[in-house]
């Protein structure tokens, strides 16, 4: 459960010492694309919270989201529609769907362990 | 969670995280933009160059006179000391002055007109202008007929008339003594210079003498200390 949180903040400090900076056209495509890695490592945490975390899944999630996102955002641009906000909005309420379910399970999970102790 | 399972969401976590310190970064670091082109940069560079020159050139004199204050007696030190006020004084504008320069002479412009005409005068902004425009071109020291102009001269407008160091400027001709280290450069920068169209605006002219000896007086006034304090950090005013 710790083990993202950990190397999330190792990757964060890696990112901020290595000073890269990517041109601002590009920074949506960024942005989106983080939305959907972090709704892929949410939706891997709950799976794991569920038991049901499959490894294939999980990465070709990761994958597949990631593309989608940018790809979509790529149409919006060229089309002039803010396609984009589909995956944000998308991404958003799994987002926080799955941040309820892990928070839920969490609190349960504290709350079995001192009705067994 | 199988040990597979975890390095792979490791990874995962680390390249999120990655990412995101990159978008931050980019997202911070383009709220100024550069705008400059080579040759602006290149100029900057230049610039900043001479100023790194100068302040070796500075840190050289003063670890010369460091020197000198660590090497010498008692006696000594104290002449030294007192050499060092009166460089110090000479500096400010404190002592009289001499040396090769440029006399500058403002005269009244008089057209045969059928109206009548003002007579000229220098308005303290034009005087301020003349001034910057003058150390811009590398004048050392100034001084209007006798106010030797100081780093904290006021120019003001009082009653009608122009007041220098609290004197008001007599009427024109005037005389500007102007002393700097290469007299002929500063006349050709002047004969061509925005004070020029601006005076003649006026109805002013300037004329330019190269002297070989000029002396300037001392600047009379006391400089008036109340305000500056000492930075204990690094000791100076």
């Amino acid at each position: 459960m710790w083990l993202p949180a950990i190397f999330l903040i190792i990757g964060i400090s890696l990112g901020l010492l290595t000073d890269i900076t990517i041109s601002d056209q590009y920074s949506n495509y960024l942005s989106i694309a983080i939305l959907a890695a972090l709704d892929t490592l949410f939706g891997g945490i709950r799976a794991h919270l569920d038991r049901t975390f499959d490894q294939k899944i999980f990465v070709s999630g990761f994958l597949f989201n990631i593309g989608l996102a940018v790809l979509l955002t790529f149409i919006g641009v060229k089309l002039g529609i803010d396609l984009y906000l589909a995956a944000v909005f998308a991404f958003g309420v799994r987002l926080f769907q799955n941040i309820a379910i892990i928070r839920r399970r969490l609190i349960l999970q504290k709350n079995t362990e001192k009705q067994d102790n | 969670m199988s040990v597979k399972n975890k390095v792979i969401v490791s990874i995962l976590s680390i390249f999120i995280g990655f990412v995101l310190a990159i978008q931050f970064q980019t997202s911070n670091g383009s709220s100024q933009r550069e705008t400059r082109d080579t040759w602006q940069v290149r100029a900057k560079l230049q610039d900043e160059q001479q100023k790194q020159q100068l302040l070796y050139k500075k840190l050289d004199k003063l670890e010369a006179v460091y020197e000198e204050y660590a090497k010498q007696s008692e006696q000594e030190q104290m002449d030294v000391l007192k050499e060092s006020i009166i460089e110090l004084k000479k500096k400010a504008g404190l002592l009289e002055r001499d040396g090769a320069g440029v006399v500058m002479t403002i005269e009244g412009i008089f057209i045969d007109s059928p109206y009548a005409q003002e007579y000229p005068t220098i308005s303290p902004e034009l005087l301020n202008r003349l001034i910057n425009e003058l150390n811009a071109y590398g004048a050392t020291d100034i001084a209007i007929e006798n106010e030797r102009i100081v780093n904290t001269s006021p120019i003001r407008y009082v009653n009608g008339k122009t007041y220098v160091n609290n004197h008001a400027l007599p009427d024109l001709p005037l005389n500007i003594y102007i002393l700097t280290e290469n007299p002929q450069r500063l006349i050709d920068y002047m004969e061509v210079s925005q004070s020029m169209d601006e005076f003649s605006i006026e109805d002013m002219s300037m004329e330019f003498t190269l002297k070989e000896k000029i002396t300037l007086p001392a600047y009379q006034g006391i400089i008036n200390f109340e305000a500056v304090e000492v930075n204990e950090e690094i000791g100076e005013k």
